[in-house]
């Protein structure tokens, strides 16, 4: 497969495009959960597909337990959404949420009101970012239901119909805060080599607006 | 008219929600299942048929619906259901409710604002049925109806775990019936077997709520204690060992004696992991079948 390029002024674009979204995404975001919430600017690379597990596994603090978020969304822009807390924020998150009141009910126990609360703000933090950044470029994405993972990077694979192992793929990170509760992860969304061609003309389509 | 048959004729129940969550649509499969027409609820507030919707989760994934033109997915695992709605087909009485699997997502204006969300619900009752048979087969041994040795491995692990991070006590104690092969070699594997149900069930009978029972190998138990010191372990393991030989077997109108030798320990801090305390229950039992009818307590 062809090497897909992107220069620097398709990454400043890109950056740029992130930046509004995610500034829309937590505006909206304090709307939906009554929390402020803090992204970081975005990191943007290019990988080879079959690198970006490894990639992952090394930015993210490997001395930490951790816990794992993941989504696809699938539209013109398609791929994986990995988000990745610290393994105790489970705890902040159930109370957070307020759903500790649900332990009573059939079937709810601590592990998995823990689970709960991950996979609710997984979905609703990549469902506004993912949501944002497409609405931008004019593209609607579908997702597959969120699941949960305990320091499962390194182990599980990147589906190869998304991700041909030679083919490239783009990482955007984002390191986000709840800032009262002191909660802090890495949302990385992954597109794949198809995505990165389509992003590159939306790309050009988006600042065609201002020029 | 395409559509409107299909939303009529699909097997799931399809509601369309405008912003302030009054029913906009509701089709026939909802209307079946819930009873309420829908003349009756259309333009009516969700939550006056359905209150048990008015919480935070719910309210919340909503909200993202409309912000983000999100999408929210109500899993069966954990939310059971989201329309308590009475099983349609399942003639097992395995659940009270439809259990149902529920994605919430966006209906969108021709400028792409999110005008309306819709709900699809999944009627997964059978599924769940099947799946929860399918998980009980793998945790129990078929003879006896306990543990097996599988869910058993997986339990140890976990607990000690559990009884680590809390510093809480835990016991293991390993049980072997002393001779059996004697029982299957004069009276036959019929008895053998009905032995080996009757004396779970016994053994069973004793222990408390949250101890798990499991057969290990043919006619080796085992028995995890949670918050128990290996002191109680060992007066539990003597009563034990005493009720199984008092007790006037009597398998298929044949008439047995049974004893049992017992190897019990408990986790300590130096332990690696669940395998060393399993090892020193296991040292333990070796013990006490030197001499049989025994209960051993490692130390």
């Amino acid at each position: 497969m062809a090497e897909v390029q992107f220069s620097v002024l398709e990454k400043d674009i890109l950056q740029e495009l992130m930046n509004i979204g995610f500034g829309q995404a937590a505006a909206d975001l304090a709307q939906v959960i009554d929390l402020s919430i803090e992204l970081s600017v975005p990191d943007i690379q290019l990988f080879k597909a079959c690198d970006l597990r490894e990639h992952i596994a090394t930015e993210v603090d490997s001395d930490q337990e951790f816990s794992l978020v993941e989504q696809y969304f699938l539209g013109k822009f398609k791929g994986i959404a990995l988000l990745v807390f610290p393994a105790k924020a489970g705890k902040q998150l159930v109370s957070l949420f307020g759903l500790q009141d649900q332990r009573s009910s059939p079937s709810y126990h601590l592990e998995l009101l823990e689970k709960e609360a991950m996979i609710e703000i997984g979905n609703i933090l990549i469902g506004a970012c993912v949501g944002k950044i497409t609405e931008l470029l004019n593209d609607v994405v579908i997702y597959s239901p969120p699941r949960a993972m305990i320091q499962d990077l390194r182990n599980s694979a990147l589906p190869k119909n998304l991700f041909a192992p030679s083919s490239m793929a783009i990482s955007m990170k984002t390191v986000f805060h709840f800032e009262q509760q002191e909660i802090s992860g890495q949302l990385f969304l992954i597109a794949n080599q198809e995505s990165i061609v389509w992003l590159k003309s939306a790309l050009h389509a988006f600042m065609e607006q201002y020029e | 008219m395409i559509f409107n048959q299909i939303s009529d004729m699909i097997n799931m129940g399809l509601v369309v929600l405008d912003k302030d969550l009054k029913v906009h649509f509701w089709n026939r499969w909802m209307a079946l299942h819930s009873g309420i027409d829908p003349e009756k609820i259309v333009g009516q507030s969700l939550f006056d048929f359905f209150p048990n919707l008015n919480e935070p989760k719910f309210l919340r994934n909503c909200r993202s619906v409309f912000a983000f033109g999100n999408f929210a997915f109500f899993s069966q695992k954990l939310h059971r259901f989201l329309f308590p709605f009475r099983p349609a087909y399942s003639d097992k009485a395995r659940f009270d409710y439809m259990q149902q699997s529920c994605t919430m997502g966006p209906i969108r204006a021709e400028d792409k604002t999110v005008r309306y969300l819709f709900l699809s619900v999944n009627d997964v009752t059978e599924v769940v049925n099947y799946e929860e048979q399918l998980i009980e087969m793998n945790r129990k041994d078929a003879l006896t109806g306990i543990f097996n040795r599988r869910f058993f491995a997986q339990k140890l692990q976990e607990e000690f775990i559990r009884s680590r991070r809390h510093n809480r006590p835990l016991s293991l104690i390993m049980i072997d019936i002393d001779h059996f092969k004697q029982v299957n070699d004069n009276h036959g594997h019929q008895v053998g077997d009905e032995a080996l149900k009757a004396f779970s069930a016994k053994v069973l009978a004793r222990l408390r709520k949250t101890d798990l029972l499991a057969r290990y190998g043919g006619e080796e138990f085992a028995c995890l204690l949670p918050e128990t010191s290996g002191s109680s372990a060992l007066i539990l393991a003597e009563d034990l060992r005493r009720i199984v030989a008092e007790e006037n077997w009597v398998c298929r109108d044949v008439s047995l004696q049974m004893t049992i030798s017992i190897g019990i320990a408990e986790g300590r801090a130096e332990m690696a992991d669940s395998e060393a305390l399993l090892k020193k229950a296991d040292d333990a039992l070796y013990e006490a079948k030197t001499g049989r009818n025994r209960a051993i307590l490692y130390d």
